[in-house]
This record gives structure tokens, C-alpha cells and sequence, in this order.
């Protein structure tokens, strides 16, 4: 039923797929205990290697990216394309309120997420003041993303231009260490899935999910479209923010292309649309694959671009919901089968 | 002043030129086709090798428009296919991302292939004077070329029966379906006419700068944000979003100066588009 709704109102593409959500607590916290058990693991195996350590933080980075996208794009419909600008607000911010300002790393990671906030709370209340669609959101957070890089290249005494800053705070600390921050980025993911699954059991699921399906019948329920919207902007901004900053910081080194447009913002699509645009675990399916994928093709140099441009098309024309609500619907497509096999 | 306004019409002119062949498709299809700019340079990349095949410079150009044209009927006779089967905003979605897969693909093998080539259409000879300012003759053969080429398509979609067809499509699909008008057709020829406007961007910009293999992702954003301050689908208000922008980009770099001038730009596009969300000449449906 849902599924014909969501196509009937275009959005074929923004999930959409899962009418079932679960209720119990159990249900929710079961899966994510899962998940981050899976990944807790991954130190024993590349923990030798700082490269390969440094590769799966990156990766983790980028499934908070997606989660905070997804909260944004996938529950509220809002194509935010400064997905990279916003964390890196939180970023470039941080690192320059700890070591220009002086201020202590917690209170400058907190300072700077709640710019990020701010920021992306504004960019969705002027568009959905403005009720633009989603192709002219996408263009004026594009616009957006664009002013922030010529910003970070513009202040170049601050930002260090096109090289990048060094990261000074925090030298000799655990941020630094080879293993410690993959456990403070899988702890940040972990708390993002619960907070994404809790908002999905409230008022705010129910409220995302109708606005999804059908914006005007929403309205009319009562749904305050407008609100919801900027709700989940500013929640999916925090999490880009905090995730921007806390990377920064372990990484030591950040430059205008760890957060450029076409570094961040195109791959968090990518992994997204695989994972399933509007799930709870497909940013976590998406990240992981890609952060693999990327590892795989890393000989290829630029044809690796190839590559990604071959995997976007085949992806959309193919399975234009992602990995989840595929697997999920062929899941349930068996299982219904075995039931009637029972039956007789 | 007068220096700075014609700088400003010449930027215009190829930011109006740049949004013409954005804005028709996505007129008439409702596609946005974000591989544009890897059009132009593709196209960009045929005239160089051409030119060092010893081919000469015209029948090289000419090379590179053929190049671009039929990039936009492979588009119309491959990808986009399944995009025609959408509608709304659906639509714009799928084209977008479908089509930001191509220009992942070209620009990865131009990048890996030729990456250091780029196309140069440097004319020589003194400056000329425009109402005593003295002009780069490349700067002004560009504007030339452009102006001809946004006349002669004002009057193709003004005065041709072929013209006045596809408006009719951009204004009423299924009443231009009525009266015997094929839709895809119209979309197929848009699409071949958009690759050589793509083409024709390469070649005029490489009059005034370089135009390399890294150039697509630039052409096509800011093809995009003309098109959009223009109304989308909207030729005329293309232009003239254009000349606008430019205008205010070459002012804001000689009174303020480098970076804060594209900030300017965009800003102006942001707030454009906040006021008039249909663009400047476009009507609100």
C-alpha cells in the first residue's frame, strides 16, 4: 500500500519500503548490538596497519555522513547537497576554535556542531519557507557548498588554502593513537543509528513517514510538513557537524578536499542509494561496501572514477531502492512462500 | 566602469551560452542532464587531438561540434530511455543521477587518458579597442560567435514551424501530441542541439582560457545555476541571468577582489532564486 502511495507521489526513489517499523525496544537495540559487535571486530583483524586503520575510521566517517544525510534527504525529503559543507563547518571550525582560539577540544567540537546545526536548520526554514522542490533545495545547498569552498580557499592564512591545516590539539593524545579513534567513530555511529531508530519509533517517524508518502494528505492529517522538515535538518546537520569535527581531530590534517563537494557530498549519495535511501542500516551497508569497493579499485587510480560511474548507473536503472529493501522484500517473498508450502 | 561592464557582458555571454543548452532539454524533458559539462569537453578533447592530427583549426571545431551532437543522441538513445518513463520530479531525480554516472565516466577515462591535454584556441594579434577600452580579439571573437549563435536560436524557436513545434512541446505536451507533434522526436533533436551548444562552450571558452579535462564539473555547476536564476526552461531569461551574473561577478572582482567575487556570484543566484523561485522570466505554474 505504501509502496503505491510513494510512487504515486514521484518519490519513488526516497525509500519508502518500510511499512513495518518495529515497536519493542529489544527489536531496535537487538540489530544495533549486531552491527556494532560486527565492527568492533575489524581492529583485531587490520589493527597492524596504520594505513588500514586510518582507512576504516575514514569509513566510518562517512557512515555518520550518511546517516545524517539520510535523516535529512531519506526520512524528510530535503536533497541537501552540503553534506561535506556542513562537516566541514563542524571541521574547519573545531580545529580553529582549539588550536587558534585556544578553547578545549570538547568545547570546540560542541561550539562547532551546533554552527553546523544552525546552519543547515536555516538552509531547510528558508526552503521550506520558500516551499522549494527538491531540485531547487539541492541547488541552493549547492550554492551554499560551493561559497563555503571558496570561503575555505579564500581564508587561506586561516584554513591553510588549498594544502590544508595541521591539527595541532590533541597531538598527544588517544585522537592520535592507531586504534583508539576507530572505537570513538564506531561509538559516534552507534549512537547515531539509535538516535535515527528512536526518532523513526516517535512521533517524528510516523510524522516523517506520512509526509513521505503523501505530502498534501499529511497536511491535511495535520501534519505540521513545514516543522518536520526543519526538525530533521537540524538534527541530520548536528550529526554532520559532530562527525566532521571529531574526524578532523583524529585525522591531524584536514584541507578544502576532505569536505569538497565531490569528495564527500557524491560518494554519501552513492552509499546511500545502495543501502536504501529512507532505512535504519543502509548508510551502514553503504559505507562499509564502498570504503571496500574504494580499497579494491585503489590500483585503478582514475579509472576508479570510471568505475563508480559504471556502479551509480547500473545501481539506479537496477535496484533503484538500494541493497535493504531489496533484500528485505525477497526475504519476505521466501518466507511467505514457505508459508503456503506449509499450509498444503 | 565601461571596461569592467564589457568584461562583464563578455563573462555573461558565455555563462547565457552555457545555460542555453542546460535549460532547453530541461524545458522540454524535464531532464537535468548533469553530464553537460563533460560534453564540452569531450567535445573540448576531439578539437585538440584533431589539432595535433594536423587538421586544420576550422574542420577541427567542426570535428568537435559533430563530437558534441552526437554525445547528446547517444544520451537520448541509451540512458535516458528509462528516464522517459518517469514523470515529475521522479523524473529530474533519476536523470540527474543517472546522468551524474556518465560524467563520472568520462571524466575518469579523459582524466586517465589525456590527462594533461587542454584545449587552447589562442588568437593572436594586438587588442582592439570597444568605445575606447582596449579588448583581447579572443574575448571578442567568443562573444561574437555566442551572440550569432543565441540570435540564430531565438529566431529558430521565434520564426521556424520546427522551432514554434518545440515550444509548443515545452508549453503542453499532450495538446502538442494532438495536433501531431512526436514529443520524443522533439526530445531526441533538443538533445543533439544541447551536445552542440556544450560544444560550442568548450570552443569559445578555450578562445579566452585553457579548457582541460577537470573542466566538466565547473561548466556544469554553473551552467546549472544560470539556468536556474533564469527559470528553468527558459532561453531568454538564460541570457539574460547571464549577462547579469557576469556582470556583477567582473564588478565584484575589481572592487573587492578574488575569492569574495564568487561568493558574490553565488550569493546573488541564492537570493535570485529564494525571490523568484520560477527565475527571472520564468511563470510560476
Amino acid at each position: 500500500m505504501s509502496d503505491r502511495l510513494t510512487r504515486r507521489a514521484g518519490t519513488f526513489l526516497i525509500g519508502g519500503t518500510e511499512s513495518h517499523t518495529s515497536r519493542s525496544l529489544p527489536a531496535l537495540l537487538l540489530p544495533i548490538t549486531v552491527v556494532g559487535a560486527a565492527l568492533a571486530l575489524v581492529p583485531l583483524w587490520l589493527g597492524d596497519s596504520r594505513v588500514f586503520m586510518g582507512v576504516a575510521v575514514l569509513g566510518l566517517a562517512f557512515a555518520c555522513y550518511v546517516i545524517g544525510f539520510n535523516v535529512i534527504f531519506g526520512s524528510t525529503g530535503q536533497l541537501f547537497l552540503c553534506v561535506g559543507a556542513l562537516a566541514g563547518v563542524g571541521g574547519f571550525g573545531a580545529t580553529i576554535l582549539a588550536d587558534n582560539v585556544g578553547l578545549p577540544i570538547v568545547v570546540s567540537i560542541f561550539a562547532a556542531t551546533l554552527a553546523a546545526t544552525l546552519i543547515g536548520g536555516l538552509l531547510s526554514f528558508v526552503a521550506v519557507r520558500r516551499s522549494l522542490g527538491v531540485i531547487f533545495t539541492g541547488i541552493v545547498t549547492l550554492i551554499f557548498s560551493l561559497s563555503f569552498d571558496a570561503l575555505l580557499l579564500g581564508l587561506s592564512n586561516l584554513t591553510g588554502g588549498d594544502t590544508g591545516r595541521l591539527i595541532e590539539s590533541g597531538t598527544d593524545t588517544f585522537l592520535r593513537e592507531r586504534i583508539p579513534p576507530y572505537y570513538l567513530m564506531l561509538a559516534i555511529v552507534l549512537v547515531f543509528l539509535l538516535v535515527h531508530g528512536l526518532l523513526r519509533r516517535s512521533h517524528f517517524g510516523w510524522a516523517f513517514r506520512a509526509l513521505r508518502d503523501d505530502e498534501i494528505a499529511a497536511e491535511l492529517a495535520g501534519v505540521d510538513v513545514a516543522r518536520y522538515r526543519v526538525y530533521g535538518a537540524l538534527i541530520g546537520s548536528a550529526m554532520l557537524g559532530l562527525a566532521g569535527s571529531t574526524y578532523a581531530f583524529t585525522e591531524g590534517r584536514i584541507s578544502p578536499t576532505t569536505f569538497g563537494f565531490g569528495h564527500v557530498d557524491v560518494v554519501v549519495l552513492v552509499m546511500l542509494a545502495f543501502g536504501g535511501i529512507g532505512t535504519l542500516f543502509g548508510p551502514i551497508v553503504g559505507a562499509v561496501t564502498f570504503t571496500i569497493v574504494d580499497e579494491i579499485l585503489i590500483d585503478f587510480g582514475q579509472l576508479r572514477q570510471v568505475a563508480y560511474g559504471i556502479l551509480i548507473i547500473v545501481l539506479f536503472l537496477r535496484m533503484p531502492r538500494g541493497v535493504i529493501p531489496t533484500v528485505d522484500s525477497l526475504w519476505r517473498r521466501v518466507r511467505g512462500r514457505a508459508k503456503v508450502v506449509e499450509k498444503f | 566602469m565601461i571596461a569592467n561592464i564589457l568584461d562583464g557582458l563578455v563573462l555573461g555571454l558565455q555563462f547565457g551560452l552555457l545555460a542555453a543548452g542546460l535549460t532547453l532539454i530541461y524545458g522540454l524533458g524535464g531532464v537535468l542532464n548533469l553530464g553537460y559539462g563533460q560534453i564540452a569537453v569531450t567535445s573540448a578533447m576531439t578539437v585538440a587531438l584533431a589539432m595535433d592530427a594536423g587538421i586544420p583549426v576550422l574542420l577541427a571545431i567542426g570535428l568537435g561540434l559533430l563530437a558534441g551532437g552526437l554525445f547528446g543522441l547517444l544520451l537520448d538513445l541509451t540512458i535516458l530511455r528509462p528516464v522517459y518513463r518517469l514523470h515529475g520530479e521522479a523524473r529530474v531525480l533519476l536523470s540527474l543521477l543517472l546522468t551524474l554516472g556518465v560524467s563520472f565516466i568520462i571524466d575518469g577515462y579523459l582524466n586517465w587518458r589525456y590527462p594533461l591535454k587542454a584545449l587552447n584556441l589562442y588568437i593572436g594579434g594586438g587588442a582592439i579597442e570597444v568605445l575606447g577600452v582596449p579588448m583581447r580579439r579572443g574575448s571578442l571573437v567568443a562573444s561574437a560567435i555566442t551572440l550569432f549563435t543565441l540570435m540564430g536560436l531565438f529566431v529558430f524557436f521565434r520564426s521556424t514551424s520546427l522551432g514554434r513545434a518545440i515550444r509548443s512541446v515545452i508549453e503542453d505536451e499532450a495538446g502538442a501530441r494532438l495536433i501531431g507533434i512526436d514529443p520524443k522526436k522533439m526530445l531526441r533533436l533538443i538533445l543533439v542541439l544541447s551536445g552542440v551548444l556544450a560544444a560550442l562552450v568548450a570552443v569559445t571558452r578555450s578562445m579566452i582560457a585553457p579548457v582541460d579535462t577537470t573542466s566538466g564539473l565547473s561548466i556544469t555547476v554553473f551552467a546549472l545555476i544560470v539556468t536556474v536564476v533564469g527559470g528553468l526552461g527558459n532561453f531568454v531569461g538564460a541570457l539574460l541571468a547571464g549577462i547579469i551574473l557576469g556582470i556583477v561577478s567582473v564588478v565584484a572582482a575589481d572592487l573587492i577582489g578574488s575569492y569574495i567575487s564568487l561568493i558574490i556570484l553565488l550569493g546573488a543566484a541564492a537570493v535570485t532564486i529564494l525571490i523568484r523561485p520560477a527565475g527571472l522570466l520564468g511563470v510560476k505554474e
